[in-house]
């Protein structure tokens, strides 16, 4: 009893204390609460405590069409669906492939990006040119992303030593700790690209992906979902969408 | 070789999220030294019922990794009482904190009264004081000075623990030096400097923790 009120009471006086509305997400109606990562180059990334990227351009853009607020929460990637389904952020920012499994659980706006899969390892290593060469390799993907799924589903997934990593892969692909890491083909691209790190692409890429954002299937949900699909078909139309693309990627990725 | 201009550039911006790692983790702390002191003396005195769910209460806080117990506060709680969902990121890790880390401090502060003489008691009892006046006047000031480093490894612990925070989307101290190190890809700087960091606080604290053990040892010196 004394310790259950003990708790109460310091619930109350740390929601009054720390949080101080701070992080205190409360829903409101013409708020859309954008949950993304913030460590994912290009998409979603912080400099000098400025969030940045292609998805943080692209829902400011929905957000000027749909007139809602758009609130950038960020978390570890690990910790995103849980917010999601937990109702604390509305959708995921963060190059969400669409699964039959998150189908399943989430409903989702029509597609925005359109990608590969695709293997990267250290400058100079050619024994790796493809996910077929990647029997007996260890393999770095990120956890909670699909590329471990998508790995799986290879017809040598058996004698891949597929490792799950927080963050970090390009680094440790790059320190040569893990043979490879398995990536979408546009971020390991730019990585490649501008930062400057001794790694190239391993063949071409294994699989398409087509990325979109989740909504809770509920009726707020699927209403926010309506919402925001309308405004990504209108940047689309007007061209928005290629130009912000063309920004961070010097390409189009938002066409199939 | 190590981009200094950019650690240096990057040294204010962490500096901002240091004030809320170390206010999560002093706040949790104070409430596991009330929540550990009384899980501790319902041990030793084997209050009924009580007792049995401070056992049970530090099993499973001990038992479970603290990464654990505060996805399931904050991720899965929500998904059977709904009103749950009121409580912040900051609120959950400060409570995940507070119960994780008053089951490794009750332990030890349990440990320390039980480790005080039996003579002390003997002496208190004799002079007609009641086991609370026992407790309170002779006991817990004992174990305090035979606690105090013991619990200041865990706050030290503590502090390093609120980096756990960023999976419940609070940006403190780690969570924005992974987010500016995906930004810079500059790793080894923006990781060494929040080592650094975290180093400097843990240096201060141990030079008040000397301090407080010269203050609490006044009454045995020589």
């Amino acid at each position: 009893m004394l310790l259950s009120r003990k708790l109460n009471i310091s619930l109350a006086a740390l929601s009054l204390s720390v949080a101080s509305g701070l992080f205190a997400a409360a829903a409101q109606a013409d708020t859309l609460r954008v949950g993304m990562s913030g460590g994912y180059f290009p998409f979603t990334f912080v400099e000098q405590d400025e969030l940045k990227g292609f998805e943080v351009d692209v829902m400011n853009a929905v957000g000027e069409i749909t007139g809602d607020d758009i609130e950038f929460v960020t978390a570890s990637f690990s910790g995103l669906a849980g917010m999601l389904e937990s109702g604390r952020i509305d959708t995921i920012a963060n190059q969400i492939t669409i699964t039959p499994e998150r189908e399943a659980k989430y409903v989702f706006t029509s597609p925005y990006v359109y990608d590969g899969a695709q293997v990267v390892v250290k400058a100079g290593n050619d024994t790796i040119q493809g996910v077929e060469d990647l029997s007996g390799k260890s393999v770095a993907v990120n956890l909670g992303s699909n590329y471990e799924q998508l790995l799986r589903e290879q017809p040598n997934a058996d004698e891949i030593d597929i490792r799950t990593y927080e963050s970090n892969i390009e680094q440790d692909v790059a320190l040569g700790r893990v043979e490879a890491f398995v990536m979408d083909r546009v971020s390991a691209t730019q990585v490649i690209k501008e930062k400057n790190l001794p790694l190239e692409l391993a063949g071409q890429p294994f699989s398409t992906i087509e990325n979109a954002l989740p909504f809770r299937d509920d009726e707020a949900g699927r209403e926010q979902r309506d919402r925001v699909g309308a405004a990504l078909s209108e940047l689309r139309d007007n061209g928005e969408l290629r130009e912000i693309s063309e920004k961070w990627f010097d390409t189009d990725i938002t066409q199939p | 070789m190590l981009n200094l201009e950019y650690m240096w550039g990057l040294l204010p911006v962490l500096l901002r999220y240091l004030p809320l790692t170390l206010q999560m983790a002093t706040i949790a702390m104070i409430f596991a030294l009330i929540l550990a002191c009384l899980l501790a003396v319902v041990r030793v005195s084997k209050v009924p019922v009580l007792n049995g769910f401070s056992l049970l209460f530090i099993s499973f806080f001990r038992g479970t990794p603290l990464l654990v117990q505060l996805f399931l506060f904050y991720y899965g709680l929500p998904q059977l009482i709904s009103s749950l969902i009121a409580i912040t990121g900051v609120t959950a890790a400060v409570l995940g904190l507070t119960l994780h880390f008053s089951a490794y401090m009750a332990e030890s502060i349990r440990a320390a009264i039980v480790g005080i003489d039996r003579s002390q008691t003997e002496a208190a009892l004799s002079i007609g004081m009641t086991q609370s006046q026992l407790m309170r006047r002779i006991i817990l000031p004992q174990a305090t000075r035979v606690a105090t480093p013991t619990l200041m490894n865990y706050f030290i612990d503590m502090i390093k623990a609120t980096s756990l925070a960023f999976t419940l989307g609070v940006t403190e101290l780690m969570g924005a030096t992974q987010k500016e190190a995906a930004g810079s890809f500059l790793y080894l700087e923006a990781f060494l400097l929040v080592a650094l960091i975290y180093w400097a606080v843990v240096e201060v604290l141990s030079w008040g923790q000397r301090r407080l053990e010269i203050y609490l040892n006044k009454a045995y010196q020589r």
